[in-house]
C-alpha cells in the first residue's frame, strides 16, 4: 500500500487498514513491560508460575486483545460514549457510598452478581472521556477563563469527592490531577494556574491535619520521616528503599532478591513489585524499564499530539496523564519520595482491575491514532 | 468520510495552545521520569553499601550455639564428666501448626501417651511463639532419622542432635562433680547477685548450668564461650536454611583435672557399699586428694535429666542421707582419734610423756568418769596405742583446753581449706574464748568440761577432711600441708598443697605421736584389722569411737547394737607406709559403731589400693599377701567410749584444776 493509497475516500475506514495503523511499536512496550511484570512475579513466587505469573501474563494477553479490539473502535463512538460512561461511574460512586461493600475499612467495591468491581475505575476512563468531548465543544476563550469553567470544574469535584469519601485517597489524586492536567492541557489560563498553585499550597498542611483519616495522615507523617519508626508505620518504605539500594547496579540476580524472596518487602506482587525488580536486577534493570515506560508515555503523548481533532488530542492526553501518575506516584513511592498509597506500577504490578482500566485507555489511545484524521460532530457543527 | 485536511496553528488556536502544552506536559513527564531515575541512581549506586548492609542484618539472624562443656578428668585422665551426644525432637507453635495433630503424628515415632501428649500440648501453647519445646530426647538414631525424614512435611518440628552432660562414674564422684540441671530464677538472680551480666547462652533451652560441687564452682570454666550460627531468616523470624558461611566458632570449655583418683574413689564406694559415711584419702607430701568419697551417694545423670518429684522425696528423705557430702558438710565428734591432738598438745607444752597414770576402768572426777577397759599404768604412748580414756582426762586436765585448741587448730582442725568447691563445714575445736562467747551466761570453761575434750567429745565437732589433713600434717612432719582437690584448670596447674609454710611444732614431738600412732596398729586398738598384707609396708594410725548420744540420756548405743541412727561413728585416721608417709587417710561411719571393726577395715582396704598403684611403694612390697577379713569375734575393740559429756557445767565439781 502507498501512502497515496492511504489518501484515497474511504480507505482509512477497511478494517485491515485501521489494523495496520495500529502503533506496533507501543504494542511490543506494552508487553515488555507486562512481560517483565510476570519475570518479577514468576521470581518472587519462589520460581513458581503460580499464584501470580501465569495469572498476569493470561490476563495481559486477554486485555491486549481487548485493547486493539479497542483501538479498531471508530473514534465516533467513544465520542458518543462518552457522556454515558461518565453518567454511569457517576451512578455507580454514588450506588458505593450508599449500597456498596467495607473491604479494609473502605466502601469501594461493588458487587453485581459474580462480580464485584471498583465504581472509581470506570471513572478514571469517564472523566477522561467527558471532559474531552466537553471541551471538543468549547472554542479557546472559553477554556481559557470564563464562568463556563465551572462546568468541568463541577464535573472534575463530583467523583473525586465521591471517591474521597469512601475513603480512597490515592484514586481520588488520580482522578483529580487527570482532570486537572486535561483543563491546563485544553488551555486554562496560566493566571487561574498560578492562583491555584498557591491556593493548594496554602490549603495543603490544614488538610493533612484536619481532613484526613488517621490512616492517612499517619502515611503522609511516616513519609516525611521513615526511619522514625522503621518497625511501624515507616516499615514498608524502608523496606522498600533497602530492597532498592541493595540491589546496586547490576543487582542481586535473579530469584536472589533477599528483601523479596524473604518476605521482609510488604506487597511484593502488587505496589512494591518494582522494589523487587530493583533488588534482583540493579540500577540497569530499573532504568531500563522506566525507558520502557518513557516510551510508552511518549508514544501515547505524540498520538495526541498528531490527532486532527480536539476530542481525540484531549481523550489521547488525559489517558496518557493518568498513566504517567501512576507510574510516577508509583515509583515516587517505592523509591521514598512519596507517602504510601495504594497506587500500582501499571503492567508490571500484578491485579487485573488496573491493567484492565489502563489498556482499555491505551484503546482509546490507539483509536485516536487509527482514526487520527476523523472528524468528529458535537452537533453543533464540527470542530476539527 | 471526509478528507484530511492540513490545519496550521493560526487557523486553530486551540490546538495550538493544546500542542505547545502537550509539549510541556511531555516535559514535565520527562523531568519526573528523570527524577526517578535521579532517585533511583542515589540508592542504588550511592548508598548501595548502606543498604546493603541492612539487607544483610534484616537477611541473617545468629543463633547461639552452645559451646561443649569442658570435661573433668581424674588424675590420671580418666573421664569423670563428659557430654554425650543427644537426640532431641521439639516441637514450636507457629501459623500454620495445628500442635494437637503434630504430636499425634509424633506419637507414632517416640513413644508419647495420651497424659505426656496433653502436658506438652499445654507446654506448646504457653511456650512463645516459635520457641522450641522438647517432646522426647535420647532418642536412637533410627527414630532420629525416622522423624527427620518426615520432617518437611511437619511445620515446627525439628530434630536435632544436642549435646547432655554424662557422668560415666555414676555414684562415685556425684558429691564433688555435683551436676548440672536446667536453669532456673535462682541461677539468674545469683547471677545479676555477682555482679555478672547475663550470658543470654543461660536462656538457651538446651544450656544447663552447674548446680553443685566443681560443676558448680567451675561452672564459669566449664561453660566455654557460645558460639552463633548463622541462619537466613524470612520477615516472620522463621529461619530459612543455614548460611554455613558465616558461623562463630564456639570455644570449648576448659578441662578440669583433679587430684582424685577413680581406682580408689571405686574403690571407697565398694568398701562402704551402702553404710554411711567418708573417706578422703591425701597425699601427705604433695596435699593432693587422692579420695573424697560420701557414701551413700546418687546417681548424678539423673539429675540431668531433672529428677520426678518421687525420685527426689526417695533421696531428701532416706535417714542415710545421701545428698549430703559428708566429707565435708557434716561434723562428728572426732573420738579418740583427737587424742593425738591431746597429745600433742602435752608435748609442746613440756608434758613428761613418761607420766603415768593408772587405768582401773573408773576415775572420779566430780563424778564416775569410765574406761572400757582396766588398763593398769600407762604412759603416755601406751595410752594413744590402747586408746586409754582414764589417762587422757588426766591428761587434758593438765594442760587445759586452750592448749590442746591452739595444738589442734594448728593441725588444721576447725580450718575451712580453700578446695575449689563449696560446701565445707568449719566444725569446731572448743577454748575458754569460745564458751565465754557462745554461753553469755554460763561463760567460765569449767573443770569438768576439759575431760570430755581430752577424749574428743563434748563440743569439739570436726569433718572428715579436717581430720585427713590433721594426719597427713601428722605424718609429713614439716609442711603445714593443705589440701588440693583440683589439680588444674584448663592445662594451668593449681597451688601445690605442699607450698605453705613449716608446721610450728617440734619435730620430735611429731615423731613421738607418729611412733604412737604405729603402737596403734601394731600392739594397739587396730592391730591386726590395720594390717595391709603388704609385706615390709605397714599402716600407722588412731582409731575413735565417737559417741552420737549421750548414752546416760539413754538413747545412744555403744558399738553397733540398738537402732542404727543411736549407735556410736566409728573413725578410723591413719598414714602409710609408716616408715616413709606418703598417704594420710581418714574414713567415718556414720553410726557404724567401732572404729576399730567398722573404719579400719576399711581405711585398710582403701589404702591398699592407694599403695598399691604408687609404684615405689610396690617396689618394696616383695611378695603381697593378702589378709583375709577378719571375723567380727577376733576384732579388737576400740576403747569403750567415754562417759556421757558432761556438757551441764553443775556435773564439774569446784575447786578441782583445770
Amino acid at each position: 500500500m502507498t501512502v497515496s493509497a492511504l489518501t484515497r475516500p474511504g480507505e482509512r475506514d477497511r478494517p485491515i487498514v485501521k489494523f495496520s495503523e495500529i502503533d506496533w511499536v507501543f504494542v511490543l512496550v506494552l508487553c515488555l513491560i507486562a512481560g517483565a511484570g510476570a519475570l518479577m512475579l514468576f521470581s518472587i513466587a519462589g520460581s513458581s508460575w503460580t499464584p501470580w505469573a501465569a495469572a498476569h501474563a493470561v490476563r495481559f494477553g486477554m486485555c491486549l486483545v481487548l485493547m486493539i479490539a479497542l483501538a479498531l473502535l471508530d473514534l465516533r463512538v467513544w465520542f458518543a460514549m462518552a457522556y454515558p460512561i461518565y453518567g454511569m461511574g457517576l451512578l455507580l460512586l454514588v450506588a458505593v457510598a450508599a449500597v456498596g461493600d467495607v473491604r479494609l475499612g473502605a466502601q469501594r467495591w461493588l458487587t453485581l452478581g459474580p462480580l464485584s468491581f471498583q465504581p472509581s475505575e470506570v471513572m478514571k476512563l469517564g472523566i477522561v472521556l467527558a471532559l474531552a468531548r466537553l471541551y471538543h465543544g468549547a472554542p479557546a476563550e472559553r477554556a481559557r477563563l470564563s464562568w463556563w469553567l465551572l462546568i468541568p470544574a463541577a464535573m472534575v469535584a463530583a467523583p473525586v469527592l465521591l471517591v474521597a469519601h469512601q475513603p480512597d485517597l490515592g484514586t481520588a489524586m488520580l482522578i483529580a490531577l487527570t482532570g486537572l492536567a486535561m483543563v491546563v492541557l485544553a488551555g486554562l489560563s496560566w493566571r487561574v494556574i498560578a492562583a491555584g498553585v498557591v491556593g493548594v499550597l496554602l490549603v495543603a498542611p490544614p488538610f493533612v491535619l484536619f481532613g484526613m483519616h488517621d490512616y492517612q495522615r499517619q502515611r503522609v507523617l511516616t513519609f516525611l520521616n521513615p526511619e522514625s519508626d522503621p518497625s511501624g508505620s515507616g516499615y514498608h518504605i524502608l523496606q522498600s528503599m533497602i530492597a532498592l539500594g541493595s540491589g546496586g547496579l547490576l543487582g542481586k540476580g535473579y530469584g536472589l532478591g533477599s528483601q523479596s524472596q524473604l518476605n521482609f518487602l510488604p506487597e511484593k506482587q502488587t505496589d512494591f513489585i518494582f522494589a523487587t525488580l530493583a533488588e534482583e536486577f540493579g540500577f540497569v534493570g530499573c532504568v531500563s524499564v522506566l525507558a520502557l515506560y518513557a516510551a510508552a508515555i511518549f508514544m501515547a503523548l505524540r498520538t495526541s499530539y498528531v490527532s486532527h481533532s480536539h476530542f481525540g488530542r484531549l481523550a489521547a492526553a488525559g489517558t496518557t496523564v493518568t498513566f504517567t501518575l501512576y507510574v510516577l506516584i508509583n515509583g515516587a513511592m517505592v523509591m521514598g519520595l512519596a507517602p504510601v498509597v495504594g497506587v500500582p506500577m501499571p503492567m508490571l504490578s500484578y491485579g487485573g482491575t488496573v491493567m484492565l482500566t489502563v489498556m482499555i485507555g491505551f484503546g482509546l489511545v490507539q483509536s485516536v491514532r487509527v482514526h487520527r484524521y476523523s472528524e468528529v460532530t458535537s452537533g453543533k457543527g464540527t470542530f476539527v | 468520510m471526509s478528507q484530511p485536511h492540513i490545519f496550521f496553528e493560526e487557523v486553530n488556536e486551540r490546538q495550538g495552545v493544546f500542542h505547545r502544552r502537550a509539549v510541556l506536559f511531555g516535559g514535565v513527564a520527562g523531568l519526573g521520569l528523570a527524577a526517578l531515575g535521579g532517585r533511583l541512581a542515589f540508592l542504588q549506586l550511592l548508598e548501595s553499601q548502606r543498604y546493603e548492609k541492612l539487607a544483610t542484618s534484616n537477611q541473617f539472624n545468629f543463633k547461639l550455639a552452645p559451646a561443649p562443656r569442658g570435661i573433668i578428668v581424674d588424675r590420671n585422665g580418666a573421664v569423670l564428666a563428659a557430654n554425650r551426644p543427644n537426640f532431641r525432637l521439639m516441637v514450636a507453635r507457629d501459623k500454620g501448626v495445628d500442635p494437637e495433630a503434630t504430636l499425634k503424628i509424633l506419637a507414632g515415632f517416640v513413644p508419647l501417651d495420651d497424659i505426656r501428649q496433653r502436658r506438652l500440648l499445654k507446654d506448646i501453647k504457653n511456650a512463645p511463639k516459635r520457641s522450641p519445646v522438647q517432646v522426647a530426647e535420647d532418642m536412637s538414631w533410627e527414630q532420629f532419622s525416622a522423624i527427620n525424614v518426615r520432617a518437611p512435611e511437619l511445620p515446627g518440628v525439628t530434630a536435632d542432635m544436642g549435646e547432655v552432660r554424662v557422668y560415666p562414674q555414676g555414684g562415685a564422684f556425684a558429691h564433688v562433680i555435683g551436676y548440672v540441671a536446667k536453669v532456673n530464677k535462682e541461677d539468674v538472680l545469683a547471677a545479676q547477685a555477682a555482679g555478672a551480666t547475663i550470658d543470654p547462652i543461660m536462656l538457651h533451652p538446651s544450656f544447663r548450668i552447674g548446680k553443685q560441687g566443681v560443676e558448680k564452682a567451675f561452672d564459669l570454666d566449664l561453660r566455654g564461650k557460645a558460639g552463633a550460627h548463622k541462619v537466613e531468616v524470612d520477615a516472620n523470624g522463621r529461619e530459612v536454611r543455614e548460611a554455613n558461611d558465616g558461623d562463630i566458632p564456639s570455644v570449648p570449655g576448659k578441662v578440669i583435672e583433679l587430684t582424685l583418683d577413680l581406682d580408689v574413689q571405686l574403690r571407697a564406694e565398694e568398701v562402704f557399699g551402702a553404710e554411711s559415711g567418708a573417706a578422703v584419702v591425701m597425699d601427705c607430701r604433695t596435699g593432693d586428694i587422692l579420695c573424697l568419697y560420701s557414701g551413700p551417694s546418687f546417681d548424678a545423670n539423673r539429675f540431668v535429666r531433672g529428677l520426678t518429684g518421687a525420685e527426689y522425696r526417695a533421696l531428701a528423705q532416706y535417714d542415710h542421707k545421701p545428698l549430703f557430702n559428708k566429707a565435708l558438710t557434716a561434723t562428728y565428734p572426732p573420738g579418740s582419734t583427737f587424742k593425738t591432738m591431746v597429745a600433742m598438745a602435752a608435748l609442746e607444752h613440756g608434758y613428761d610423756p613418761a607420766t603415768v597414770h593408772v587405768c582401773s576402768g573408773r576415775w572420779s572426777f566430780g563424778r564416775i568418769w569410765k574406761c572400757d577397759q582396766v588398763h593398769g599404768a600407762q604412759d603416755l604412748k601406751s595410752a594413744i596405742a590402747t586408746s586409754c580414756d582414764i589417762y587422757f582426762y588426766q591428761c587434758a586436765l593438765a594442760i587445759g583446753p586452750d592448749k590442746i585448741a591452739e595444738t589442734a587448730r594448728k593441725f588444721g582442725l576447725g580450718e575451712i581449706f580453700d578446695i575449689g568447691i563449696p560446701g565445707q563445714k568449719k566444725g569446731l575445736v572448743p577454748d575458754t574464748a569460745y564458751k565465754k562467747r557462745r554461753f553469755p551466761k554460763d561463760p567460765k570453761w569449767h573443770p569438768g568440761e576439759t575431760p570430755s575434750m581430752g577424749i574428743g567429745q563434748g563440743y569439739t565437732n570436726l569433718n572428715p577432711l579436717q581430720l585427713c589433713v590433721m594426719t597427713a600434717r601428722i605424718a609429713n612432719g614439716r609442711k603445714a600441708l593443705h589440701p588440693r582437690l583440683i589439680r588444674s584448670v584448663g592445662g594451668v596447674e593449681q597451688k601445690s598443697g605442699a607450698a605453705w609454710g613449716e608446721l610450728a611444732v617440734a619435730k620430735e614431738n611429731l615423731a613421738f605421736v607418729r611412733e604412737a600412732m604405729k603402737a596403734v596398729t601394731t600392739v594397739g586398738t587396730a592391730a591386726r584389722v590395720a594390717d595391709l598384707g603388704l609385706g615390709p609396708i605397714k599402716m600407722a594410725g588412731k582409731t575413735g569411737t565417737a559417741q552420737a548420744y549421750s548414752y546416760g540420756s539413754g538413747r545412744g548405743v555403744h558399738g553397733s547394737a540398738g537402732a542404727w541412727v543411736l549407735r556410736d561413728h566409728a573413725w578410723f585416721v591413719a598414714y602409710a607406709p609408716y616408715d616413709d608417709p606418703r598417704y594420710a587417710i581418714s574414713v567415718l561411719v556414720e553410726h557404724g559403731g567401732f572404729g576399730a571393726s567398722a573404719a579400719a577395715p576399711r581405711a585398710r582396704e582403701i589404702m591398699r589400693t592407694v599403695l598399691l598403684k604408687d609404684p615405689e611403694v610396690l617396689k618394696r612390697v616383695e611378695n603381697p599377701v593378702p589378709l583375709p577379713d577378719l571375723p567380727p569375734e577376733l576384732q579388737t575393740e576400740d576403747g569403750l567410749p567415754d562417759a556421757p559429756t558432761p556438757l551441764t557445767p553443775t556435773a564439774a565439781p569446784p575447786g578441782r584444776p583445770a
